[in-house]
């Protein structure tokens, strides 16, 4: 996919680690100067030394994707360095804590996945709308199969990332006009949030990959990585508000 | 041999939760109904110290900020906070709180939803937001009540069931819905009532987690 997003620059959320650091690697590969908004240093600026290391472009920018100002700081990044912003990836999310129904779900954990989830969304938005609009850009949101179909385990992550689902189709119709396209990623991939997932129930990667027609659990890189690549890229430019499934067919739903 | 009264609570101020709840009511409910209030862990006890058992809980709480067209890059922080974060926070709450009292019934929860949830709709992202979450909600909710006699669902309603008739209309537009099949959309009060009352019946007792979209065929999705 080398050279598909040559002069692009995207900002890509906590992509310090897993799937976000799977799209940047991926759209830097493509040709993209790539903005690493994290929360932790510890984990954002190591991924952007790996993405230089590989002889590519990207910055650290330590974000909260809760903060407003975080966020357009990260904006101004992309701006400050390379000029201008063409992709807005949103990723981060907070991690949803142990597998429990809903009656059994505590305050905090439901404020802070709509914090990260639907309310950075709005931030993220709305931050890099003007630069989306100039540059006839591209809006993408990491959603889930949990948020299609629910998840009796993790009911308010299902929930949230539904939220983003519902959000990105308005958001498709309204930017529509302006040259900005929104789409959704839906991946099932090792993440450390995966990692944490298989060793606390050892069986579940085996019913995982027992109920993927593919096989095996995604890549960050190799096997989400260039299904962002192909939204932010002019590949898809008749494509807006849908949402890919990248969980090797273990939704097929849609 | 005495058989006790179904009780149904409603929630959301306004249409429409009011005409459902009329509907229910003339069904022979016992009807409770709150408004658009914040909604805690100890909501329906405040409000209901003697209630043992809920059979039905529909939602419908959907602010005024929800339903004003705005477009995104238009909204405050705030103005996005009352029109997305709190009701999607509000309706993961209800759940929470009803689950006990639907638990002793074996009841059933419904969430109404508009169509701008599944499709899309220009200038209400926060609503659409907002909704989906809580339509996804449904879903959850019976993956792991089910273990406890609770059903839930959720029922897509058209737009002109939550929305001034102005932007009801231009949404329909913007999806190019088609006249209704059927000629008309369901009335809220006999009608969409009445469905709400069936997910509840011995009929149904097999089905949980379903998405209807009861809207007289305007919009006819996947």
């Amino acid at each position: 996919m080398s050279g598909l997003l040559d002069d692009r620059v995207a900002i890509v959320t906590g992509a310090g680690q897993g799937v976000g650091e799977g799209i940047a690697a991926a759209m830097a590969q493509a040709g993209a100067a790539v903005v690493i908004a994290a929360r932790r240093a510890e984990n954002g600026e190591p991924a952007a030394q790996a993405i230089r290391d590989r002889g590519h472009r990207a910055l650290f920018c330590r974000c909260d994707v809760t903060e407003r100002a975080d966020v357009d700081a990260a904006v101004a990044v992309a701006l400050d360095r390379w000029g201008r912003l063409d992709v807005m990836v949103h990723n981060a999310v907070s991690p949803p804590g142990p597998p429990r129904p809903i009656q059994e779900v505590d305050d905090e954990t439901i404020a802070s996945q709509i914090a990260t989830s639907t309310t950075a969304t709005f931030h993220c938005a709305q931050a890099a709308f003007p630069e989306l609009r100039a540059n006839g850009g591209s809006l993408i949101l990491l959603t889930s199969p949990s948020g299609i179909e629910g998840s009796g385990h993790l009911p308010v992550y299902g929930a949230v990332k539904g939220a983003q689902r519902g959000l990105l189709k308005s958001l498709a119709r309204e930017w529509g006009p302006h040259g900005v396209r929104v789409n959704a990623i839906a991946p099932v991939a090792w993440t450390p949030a995966m990692d944490a997932a298989t060793e606390a129930n050892p069986t579940l990667e085996a019913r995982l990959i027992g109920r993927t027609p593919l096989g095996r659990i995604g890549d960050p890189t190799a096997d989400v990585g260039p299904v962002a690549v192909f939204l932010a890229s002019e590949l898809a430019r008749h494509m807006t508000g849908q949402t890919l499934a990248v969980d090797g067919g273990r939704y097929l739903g849609l | 041999m005495t058989t006790r009264t179904r009780t149904a609570l409603v929630v959301g101020g306004g249409d429409p939760a009011d005409s459902v709840g009329v509907g229910l009511l003339s069904a022979g409910w016992s009807l409770l109904r709150l408004g658009d209030e914040p909604v805690y862990d100890d909501t329906i006890s405040a409000a209901f110290p003697t209630l043992e058992h809920l059979d039905l809980v529909v939602h419908a709480r959907y602010p005024t900020l929800c339903r004003r067209r705005m477009e995104l890059t238009d909204l405050s922080s705030e103005q996005w906070h009352q029109g997305c974060d709190e009701p999607l926070e509000a309706g993961i709450r209800l759940a929470r709180a009803a689950h006990g009292p639907l638990r002793a019934a074996e009841g059933t929860i419904v969430y109404l939803v508009p169509l701008p949830a599944s499709a899309g709709g220009e200038g209400f992202a926060a609503f659409a937001g907002a909704a989906e979450g809580l339509r996804v909600l449904a879903k959850s909710l019976a993956k792991t009540w089910g273990g406890d006699g609770i059903r839930a669902h959720a029922v897509t309603l058209d737009p002109s069931a939550f929305l001034a008739p102005d932007d009801a209309a231009g949404m329909a537009e913007a999806n190019s819905l088609h006249d209704p099949p059927l000629g008309r959309v369901p009335d809220l009060t006999s009608e969409v009532s009445a469905i709400v009352d069936a997910l509840t019946s011995d009929a149904f007792t097999t089905l949980t987690g379903a998405s209807l979209v009861v809207d007289g065929g305007l919009w006819m999705p996947g």
